[in-house]
């Protein structure tokens, strides 16, 4: 049997900007080819029409290119892989957004419809991240050049470790696996109710509660938020460890500044997408249960206890611990968190924080001019692109309104 | 005057190994040992070359500038490799690529003038001196085209292009 040829690797050196420090990045192109945009041609230069005449229950449609007469056949499934390409996601999320909208995973599919779109000059490649090539074509800018640096220097910021599998494999042998059994879920339910007579007990006392932490502000400040933190990487542990339950991999897991400004742990869990429904809802949900699971157990010592530092740092906690666990669950703000994650499996819409957004913005108000009456699913994009800016926008408010309030008392 | 050790290592270098023990030692005067720090640059693309290197310890990495600040790696120097000698004997006297220092290194240099002194001086053992130059020059031509090869390959891997039906 004749064997694949490894895959290339191109062994670049990139220079640090204020020296003649470097360092060499080894790149796969399977990493670049994943991270493609594929960006079909403008709609004006395609057309697609369904075929009439395809065998019984295939359905198939036509595609052709205006400027080059060139016509290809493809599939119901190539037909959604060709409207993801927008130049918008890169492979892995069309990949991603496939096996959710199908619940399986055709390795050849994209491969080869890209080669048949390229070839009829449907398709266009463009590199992973747009700000980048922004930046890098105006380096003669200064304010360009040193946000390019920053964000260099914060891309350094990142530590991984790829080898990470193996322990979440021993951690998982070893008493992770206990996470996911139903005496775990008898647990969390029996903490939840403890936790709530505890908060009504803490609540008859909050004066006292909060007198006890307002003492020592600084210790009370530092030891919520480090406390908090540690609970953070838990939170990506136990993604981790659902995702070994459900004998996938784990990919990844570390450090990073998400987005260049946001420092947070992470774990890379995406092989999850390749397990089943219920495996994906439940790594959705393991991380937040966390959340739960902990600030009911921070009420409920919290009430054993006597006014003070510690009964204050307790009550904090749990309402830190609490508020993490709604806002990762609250699904309708833009970002992909876990509750997106459980509300794009119900509504079977794999991509809808990109399609609302693209919806509103290209298509709603020549709609609404119209008068043309909206589909179930354009409704749902306008109901979570409504929803998400809604609490968005109080969410900021809320925020400063907190801070400004909390500045004069 | 040249300790053993020194010649030992010399004689290491297939550049030198047909050379006669007492040329090695007329000539080690002429070396000057170099040290880098780790980052250190040697030289830089377009620099003007005198000198030809020979690697003791560490190891350099050579690449070559593509755009901002990517390089492509082209090749790295183990101890033992001779490099530099492009601009010493090619008819460009400017730097083809950028040598710095991957860790820390030790290395010694060998001028033009000396080189010359040497080749006038013994030109028999210069015959095998620059049979094995060319054996090198010859490896670097086999290992660029082979890069070549391979950076094609690459792009044509990220990009998914199918130019056998095109």
């Amino acid at each position: 049997m004749e064997s694949r040829p490894k895959r290339a690797r191109l062994e670049l050196l990139v220079r640090q900007a204020d020296g003649d420090g470097f360092e060499v990045r080894e790149i796969p192109s399977a990493v670049a080819y994943l991270q493609s945009r594929p960006q079909r041609i403008p709609d004006m230069d395609w057309e697609m029409a369904r075929l009439p005449y395809a065998r019984q229950g295939v359905v198939t449609y036509a595609l052709k290119n205006r400027r080059t007469e060139q016509i290809i056949q493809i599939t119901e499934a190539e037909k959604f892989l060709w409207e993801q390409m927008d130049g918008q996601a890169s492979l892995q999320e069309i990949a991603t957004a496939y096996l959710l909208r199908y619940g399986s995973f055709d390795f050849e599919i994209i491969p080869t419809l890209i080669v048949k779109l390229l070839r009829a000059d449907l398709l266009t490649m463009r590199p992973v991240s747009r700000l980048r090539a922004v930046l890098a074509r105006n380096r003669r800018n200064a304010a360009a050049r040193a946000l390019e640096g920053t964000l260099h220097a914060l891309e350094r910021l990142t530590v991984t470790s790829r080898r990470a599998h193996e322990f979440f494999e021993r951690l998982y042998r070893y008493g992770g696996f206990l996470l996911f059994s139903p005496w775990t879920v008898l647990a969390l339910i029996v903490m939840v109710g403890l936790g709530a007579w505890g908060g009504v007990q803490i609540w008859e006392e909050l004066g006292e509660v909060t007198h006890g932490l307002a003492r020592h502000p600084l210790i009370a400040i530092l030891l919520v938020k480090i406390v908090f933190w540690l609970t953070v990487v838990n939170h990506q542990v136990i993604h981790a460890l659902a995702c070994v339950h459900y004998r996938r991999r784990v990919r990844e897991f570390g450090f990073t500044i998400l987005h260049g400004f946001i420092p947070t742990f992470y774990a890379d869990v995406t092989d999850i997408f390749m397990g089943s429904r219920r495996a994906r809802i439940v790594n959705a949900v393991a991380g937040p249960l966390f959340h739960l699971f902990l600030g009911s157990f921070c009420f409920w010592i919290a009430t054993m206890l006597s006014p003070g530092l510690i009964q204050g740092f307790l009550v904090a906690s749990a309402i830190l611990q609490l508020q993490s666990f709604f806002i990762s669950l609250y699904p309708f703000c833009f970002l992909e968190m876990d509750g997106y994650h459980i509300l794009v499996e119900w509504l079977g819409i794999p991509t809808l924080n990109h399609d609302a957004v693209r919806f509103v913005r290209e298509s709603l108000w020549s709609r609404l001019r119209n008068v043309v009456s909206l589909t179930r699913r354009e409704r749902i994009y306008v109901t979570y692109f409504a929803l998400s800016l809604v609490s968005v926008t109080a969410f900021v408010l809320g925020t400063v309104w907190l801070l400004v309030t909390a500045g004069q008392s | 005057m040249a300790s053993l050790p020194e010649i030992e290592f010399l004689r290491g270098v297939p550049l030198f190994q047909e050379v006669e023990e007492s040329v090695l030692r007329a000539l080690w005067p002429s070396f000057r040992e170099r040290r880098l720090r780790k980052g250190d640059v040697l030289f830089r693309t377009g620099d003007p070359g005198e000198e030809l290197f020979l690697l003791k310890e560490g190891s350099i990495v050579v690449s070559k500038p593509v755009t901002g600040r990517i390089e492509q790696v082209l090749a790295r120097i183990e101890p033992g490799e001779v490099f530099g000698e492009m601009s010493v004997f090619g008819d460009e006297r400017h730097r083809s690529a950028t040598c710095q220092a991957e860790m820390d290194a030790v290395l010694y240099s060998l001028d033009r003038d000396s080189l010359s002194r040497f080749i006038t001086g013994s030109p028999l053992t210069a015959a095998k001196f620059f049979q094995h130059m060319a054996q090198a020059a010859f490896k670097r031509l086999r290992d660029s085209s082979d890069l070549v090869a391979e950076v094609t390959r690459w792009g044509l891997e990220a990009t998914g292009l199918d130019v056998e039906h095109k």
